[in-house]
């Protein structure tokens, strides 16, 4: 079972003083596979890693890496069998050149008499050269790591991950506090990476996380809360909540249809206030029985509309024609305070596939 | 391109050259001119301190690249003091005990005595057992990641052990008496001789030099990057595959073999060895030398040494009262001022400036993609012929 896996966690809890840092979690990836962990703060993910790599020890369950219990293994051994780690902030050598701080992890053989005696292999030396051409850095190999920009000290630490030619790479937040374009090499930097490792990257950064991410798992605390493509994990109501942090009254049922309707309204790129308080009119109607549930409702409908959606399949899970003629109802209402969601009207139109003596009746 | 390199490596090799002249010539000085000229007094003060500056390369090995601050090098350097003195408290006729076991009523030589009438075994042990007590304090307490304050503290606290150890045990190594060495004879020459003294002069400048090239080799390279890699962040050199503890282990077992050689070197030209080698205030003294001559460069250890020293022994000359008010404020003035020693404050600073005031200083270097990138070469081309 475990032939294809990499890495499987059973179970894991991590206790810190009475309060569960990780909690019953259970996980496993692929060999070959990019796996993306996001999570809001707290959820566990750098524990997460903690334990992978050996820092911290599991109170219960264990981590299997390509079949082996890391239980008990300290941390430089674990990095022996092949588990990289990036740090949150980067962690380099600053008083070491750049050059120097890759020649240091490229050693092959880490014990002291060999890093005492032996000189660096002309094999390592060419891997070296490699690696700083891999992360663009060939031009700096010799200047000294404290004077590198932001964006190059990551580059770095992902380079001295490579170094170590591990067959497991953990990631942990490579593009905090970086430009656009830094964040663009970086996630460029992975993929190709990703081609001859495994990778597990911790990111807060969705924009990038849509760039780079095949299969997400979301953490919230300490357990997975689910696992699924980007699409699947930005539709799940249960991650929105936990992103915006507060209990829901809406069922998934209103929150496909809000997705919907916010979806067409955003579909010229901007949600005008107008849009928005007719929506929200329009399913406090609809949905609540009092002024007290309206105004509950339209306060936890807001949240969700400064969100963008993919529409399209969502259109077809509607249930009922009373569903489908609500939709139309606010989609027209939007067309008419805003001719620029026209676009996304006739598409709506067609998918509803309604009689189109009902879609007549609504549109006068 | 190859003329480039092959004119850049020409000037390696001459300032290689010229490196190697100036330290030869700092060597004669210290070996041939100075015996000549200095009075035999200003003599043994040198000789005594540069013995000292040994124990300094070793406490900046420790300290100064690899972070770890001991407050303990007296344990080590005393023990290699005692070695020798042992050895030549040893130079009797056949079946004859030291003269002090007979105060205490002790009349067989203590066996751990025994070996150190041999010449070769007391060289030795007074490398190896300061190693072994180094390694063996430093294996317990980096394998339980004691690092820091915390390290320092420990150290200390080895140190007043081995102190009131020392200083108590009068009938096996003569208690808070010591062992003297001077009235003994080494090769049949009295040890306070002066013929004896310029020979130890002589011995100390080759192990000074011995133990610089020694740490020498072993911060340059890879081992000595990973030093300063341990140095910097520890955590880091775990997850990149290393085990930080036999590194730590071996460079504080080699930092104490130094202080061992030290001890040996300084207690034959003092004359005398007592526990008070083990008080705290020295081990911290010999800190300060190495702070003032500057962390993490190995010239600044032994430069540091002969400074503090030389104006301690002018100051005390004159002002007998004020020297350690002076040592507080020297070791507040470094920490304050010049927290890269006087070594670091010259290579950083002084010796840019000395190089611009003479209009020999380098090219400064901007980003060299200006230089190679053709882009950005095209588009200088561009704006200049716009003007």
């Amino acid at each position: 079972m475990t032939d294809n896996k990499i890495l499987v966690i059973e179970d894991l809890t991590v206790n810190f003083d009475g309060f569960k840092a990780l909690n019953n979690l259970n996980f496993s990836m692929n060999t070959g596979e990019l796996r993306v962990i996001i999570g809001p703060n707290g959820a566990g993910k750098t524990t997460f890693l903690d334990v992978i790599t050996g820092k911290v020890q599991p109170t219960e369950g264990r981590v299997l890496f390509k079949g082996k219990n890391l239980r008990n293994i300290p941390e430089y051994k674990i990095a022996r069998f092949g588990i990289g780690r990036k740090f949150q902030t980067p962690r380099i050598y600053l008083n070491l050149t750049v050059r120097e701080n890759l020649d240091l992890v490229c050693n092959r053989n880490k014990n002291v008499l060999e890093t005492l005696f032996k000189k660096t292999s002309e094999n390592e030396a060419r891997n070296v050269a490699g690696l700083l051409a891999t992360i663009g850095l060939e031009t700096k190999g010799n200047l000294q790591a404290s004077f590198l920009s932001h964006g190059e000290k990551q580059r770095l630490e992902i380079g001295m991950l490579v170094a170590q030619s591990p067959d497991l790479l953990l990631v942990d937040e490579p593009v905090a506090g970086l430009t656009d374009e830094e964040t663009e090499n970086v996630g460029n930097l992975l993929l190709a990476l990703a081609e001859s490792h495994s990778i597990i990257v911790i990111e807060h950064d969705m924009e990038f996380v849509r760039q780079i991410a095949r299969q997400v798992t979301v953490l919230h605390q300490g357990s997975v809360l689910c696992e699924g493509n980007m699409d699947q994990i930005q539709n799940d109501p249960k991650v929105i909540e936990v992103y915006l942090g507060q209990e829901t009254s809406v069922t998934p049922q209103q929150l496909k249809m809000l997705k919907i309707a916010a979806a067409i309204a955003w579909s010229d790129g901007y949600l005008a206030p107008e849009e928005e308080q007719i929506i929200l009119d329009n399913f406090s109607k609809r949905f609540a029985n009092n002024e007290e549930q309206k105004e509950q409702l339209k306060e936890d409908l807001k949240g969700y509309l400064s969100l963008t959606y993919s529409w399209e399949e969502l259109v077809t899970e509607l249930e009922n024609d009373s569903e489908k003629e609500f939709m139309l109802q606010l989609a027209y209402q939007i067309i008419k305070v805003n001719q620029e969601e026209n676009k996304a009207y006739p598409k709506l139109v067609k998918l509803l596939n309604l009689p189109e003596e009902i879609v007549k009746n609504i549109e006068t | 391109m190859s003329t480039d390199t092959f004119t850049k490596r020409n000037q390696k090799q001459k300032q290689l050259l010229i490196k190697i002249g100036i330290i030869a010539a700092i060597i004669f000085i210290f070996a041939v001119i100075m015996p000549l000229i200095l009075p035999v007094f200003r003599l043994k003060l040198l000789a005594r301190f540069l013995s000292l500056s040994i124990v300094a390369l070793g406490i900046d090995l420790i300290w100064g690249y690899t972070g770890l601050l001991s407050l303990g090098h007296g344990i080590f350097f005393a023990l290699g003091g005692y070695g020798l003195a042992m050895h030549l408290q040893l130079q009797l006729p056949e079946g004859e005990i030291p003269e002090f076991f007979t105060l205490y009523g002790v009349e067989k030589l203590p066996l751990f005595w025994q070996p150190f009438h041999s010449f070769p075994i007391t060289l030795i042990a007074i490398i190896v057992i300061p190693g072994i007590v180094a390694a063996f304090l430093g294996y317990l307490v980096f394998r339980n990641r004691i690092k820091g304050v915390y390290f320092s503290i420990i150290t200390q606290a080895s140190l007043l052990v081995f102190f009131n150890f020392f200083n108590g045990q009068q009938k096996l190594i003569n208690g808070t008496n010591g062992l003297k060495t001077d009235t003994e004879k080494i090769f049949g020459v009295l040890a306070g001789s002066d013929q004896a003294q310029l020979v130890f002069y002589e011995v100390t400048i080759v192990f000074v030099i011995l133990a610089f090239l020694l740490c020498k080799w072993l911060t340059s390279g890879r081992f000595g990057r990973l030093l300063i890699a341990i140095r910097d962040d520890e955590t880091r050199v775990r997850f990149s595959g290393y085990n930080p503890t036999g590194f730590k282990v071996l460079v504080f077992a080699i930092s104490g073999a130094i202080a061992g050689v030290s001890g040996a070197l300084y207690t034959v030209q003092s004359g005398i060895i007592t526990p008070s080698f083990m008080e705290v205030a020295f081990s911290i003294e010999m800190v300060i030398w190495v702070a003032v001559g500057g962390r993490g460069t190995l010239i600044g250890a032994i430069i540091g040494t002969l400074l503090v020293n030389f104006g301690r022994s002018l100051l005390s000359e004159q002002f007998p009262e004020v020297w350690l008010f002076f040592q507080g404020a020297l070791f507040l003035i470094v920490v304050t001022v010049l927290p890269d020693g006087i070594v670091g404050w010259w290579q950083k600073y002084a010796w840019e400036k000395v190089r611009s005031l003479l209009k020999i200083s380098q090219p400064v270097v901007t980003y060299p993609r200006l230089y190679d990138d053709p882009e950005i070469l095209q588009e200088k081309e561009d704006l200049e012929q716009e003007k």
